[in-house]
């Protein structure tokens, strides 16, 4: 099992006086290594609108390669504009996993739309820098990946990864929008895809990760890398309704697999969970696991999904 | 093309149809039985917000297309539950027999906040002769993709060879226009392969040149085998105030192909055209073109997108 020793936050909007589409979230990082910094990808939020919605947008933190802690750049504006009207991505671009492929950068992104009966829906888009990630332009104005017979709306929180030159892409899919008090909530659970050139996708069709909450358990952010000869998934898993209640919101679960394909899931081999107080006390979710001059990291994200921001924590040990 | 008129042959409010259905027949598409001809089509219902429900129904005619032997009165193809994409109408369905099964290709709807609602291809089969369809899946088959960025609709499909072929249309941009009080879509042909009828190809391009403006709406290609040539029949229009002024509403395109996949548009060869006077006399939309016996006819709402029902006409010979 993995033992993680939390470092603490890095980063929390609300302390800054941020631009106006910054003011409060750090969701979802995502990092890529430079020679001298890490940037770090998150999606961030203005303050929301009179109905209470949120717009999110994408952006980065550089860090200090040889100390994280210390920022040293904060990016002005978002690096990804917004879908045209209609568009899946019309009304933000939330999470974002990006990734290196040669001397370019790509996201993959969660793009949002409102609909009528249920607040929301969303569609996965890919954009592409030649700028290091100042800023991205999306390859289509539709998804790159979107719906199909079993996975009928709600597809979201991507994460990309390449092994083997082939791409994959995990990613969470709504099966049903339960109804509630307040609003109708979807349950979505983890999948795959996979792809030769990161624009063609075959899904694998099946939920990868068995519940253990409830039938309706909500999974995201499947985040994978390959360690010491196995494959292993962190992600965020919490129950359908009133998440925002004590005990029912996100934490990180953990799965291993020899193929990528058949998952053991082991939420106890994750040896990250709730600190006792402070940042992320409640709740910690949207894991993101990177090796960097041989040590493993994990950056996520606290209490109320990130909206105090996210930190980091260092592998202690695994066995 | 040379058409014969034979009228209108159908008006939803002469019968009582399921799901409280009071008004409108639209995009009848046909299945050709043994004695009889199954025509499917679209009729509304008001939900309780004042908007409309779109839902599929049949009639059957005698082959002469003279006498109704009857109306469907249960549900066809029951409509998407909370957040499907189908969850607020099915509005065309195009019927494929494919070996024993009857494919159905619907267009299934979904209301949204900023635009009206977006729409995306679903697929449902029937074991019982049409009577009635089970969905593959909850979701579509076909929907928005890279280059194709919302509103992928209209499939007509056409089985040749054991390939599936399938023309449709896709949202190209939602426009603003000052004599309209919310954004208007714009849409055009394209054109998909599938080995399977389920998985398909296709490469997001515009497939009929316009005629009118860069903002032509494109809608409801329908194609059919005669002589040694494919031919295609679809209705476009201008992009705003197609309701109201008649010279901006739909009218009838047609275009001609070798091969399935490259056509030339030949409109002015198309042959049908709006009456004087009467229930086509300010629009012609939504053909359906088929074969029954020895004929080709073409099912189509006229005025008001039909809202009193389709007509037919005959080609001659």
């Amino acid at each position: 099992m993995f033992k993680w020793e939390k470092l603490g936050i890095i980063f929390n909007p609300l302390q800054l006086n941020g631009e106006s589409w910054m003011k409060e979230y750090a969701q979802a990082p995502s990092a890529v290594i430079f020679e001298n910094h890490v940037r770090v990808f998150f999606s961030s939020r203005g303050l929301p609108d009179e109905k209470g919605q949120y717009i999110s947008r994408l952006g980065y933190i550089d860090l200090k390669r040889d100390n994280l802690f210390e920022i040293v750049k904060i990016c002005r504006s978002p690096v990804l504009s917004l879908g045209e009207t209609g568009t899946f991505d019309e009304f933000g671009t939330n999470p974002a996993s990006v990734i290196k492929t040669g001397d370019e950068l790509r996201v993959y992104y969660a793009g949002w739309t409102r609909c009528e009966s249920v607040p929301f829906n969303a569609a996965i888009g890919v954009g592409v820098s030649a700028d290091n990630g100042e800023t991205f332009i999306r390859l289509g104005k539709g998804p790159v990946l979107s719906y199909s017979p079993d996975e009928p709306f709600v597809l979201g929180s991507p994460k990309v990864r390449m092994f083997n030159k082939r791409w994959y892409l995990w990613y969470s899919s709504g099966k049903e929008w339960m109804k509630s008090d307040t609003r109708p909530e979807p349950v979505y659970k983890i999948r795959m895809a996979y792809s030769t050139d990161g624009i063609q996708w075959t899904k694998v069709g099946k939920d990868l990760i068995e519940d253990i909450l409830e039938k309706n358990e909500c999974q995201a952010s499947p985040d994978v890398f390959f360690f010491n000869g196995k494959y292993h998934m962190f992600f965020s898993f919490r129950y359908n309704l009133n998440f925002r209640e004590e005990n029912k919101g996100y934490r990180i679960g953990y799965a291993y697999s020899d193929d990528l394909l058949n998952w053991v899931r082991d939420d106890a081999g994750a040896g990250i969970s709730a600190s006792e107080e402070g940042w992320d006390s409640e709740s910690v979710s949207y894991p993101y696991v990177f090796e960097l001059d041989n040590k493993v990291y994990m950056l996520y994200q606290g209490n109320e999904i990130g909206k105090y921001g996210f930190g980091l924590a260092q592998l202690d040990s695994y066995n | 093309m040379k058409w014969k008129k034979l009228g209108k042959i159908f008006d939803p409010r002469d019968y009582k149809l399921a799901n409280n259905c009071v008004e409108f027949a639209q995009s009848p598409q046909a299945l050709v039985c043994e004695d009889y001809v199954r025509i499917y089509f679209s009729s509304r219902e008001k939900d309780k917000t004042g908007k409309y429900l779109s839902h599929v129904s049949y009639v059957d005619f005698e082959k002469n297309f003279k006498k109704v032997k009857g109306v469907s009165d249960k549900t066809v193809i029951p409509l998407g539950g909370l957040g499907c994409f189908d969850e607020h109408g099915i509005f065309p369905m195009n019927v494929v027999r494919d070996k024993n099964r009857i494919l159905a290709y619907t267009t299934g709807w979904n209301r949204k906040i900023s635009v009206s609602a977006d729409a995306s291809i679903g697929l449902a089969i029937s074991g019982d002769n049409g009577v009635s369809f089970n969905k593959v899946g909850t979701g579509p088959v076909l929907t928005a993709s890279l280059h194709e960025p919302f509103l992928v609709c209209d499939a007509f499909v056409k089985i040749v060879e054991s390939t599936y072929h399938m023309w449709y249309i896709y949202g190209t941009k939602w426009i603003n226009d000052s004599e309209e009080s919310e954004p208007q879509r714009v849409y055009k042909i394209a054109y998909a392969r599938s080995n399977d009828g389920v998985i398909w190809n296709r490469d997001g391009k515009q497939i009929i040149a316009d005629v009118l403006d860069e903002n032509e709406c494109q809608a409801l290609p329908t194609v059919i085998q005669s002589g040694d040539k494919y031919h295609m029949f679809f209705c476009y229009r201008y992009a705003s105030g197609f309701r109201k002024i008649k010279e901006r509403g739909y009218r009838i395109g047609y275009a001609i192909s070798e091969d399935l996949a490259n056509w030339t548009r030949e409109d002015a060869n198309g042959g049908l055209h709006v009456s004087q006077d009467g229930w086509d006399s300010d629009m012609l939309c939504y053909p359906n073109v088929f074969n029954c016996d020895d004929n080709i006819y073409m099912l189509y709402n006229g005025n008001e997108f039909g809202r009193f029902g389709f007509g037919l006409a005959v080609l001659e010979k």
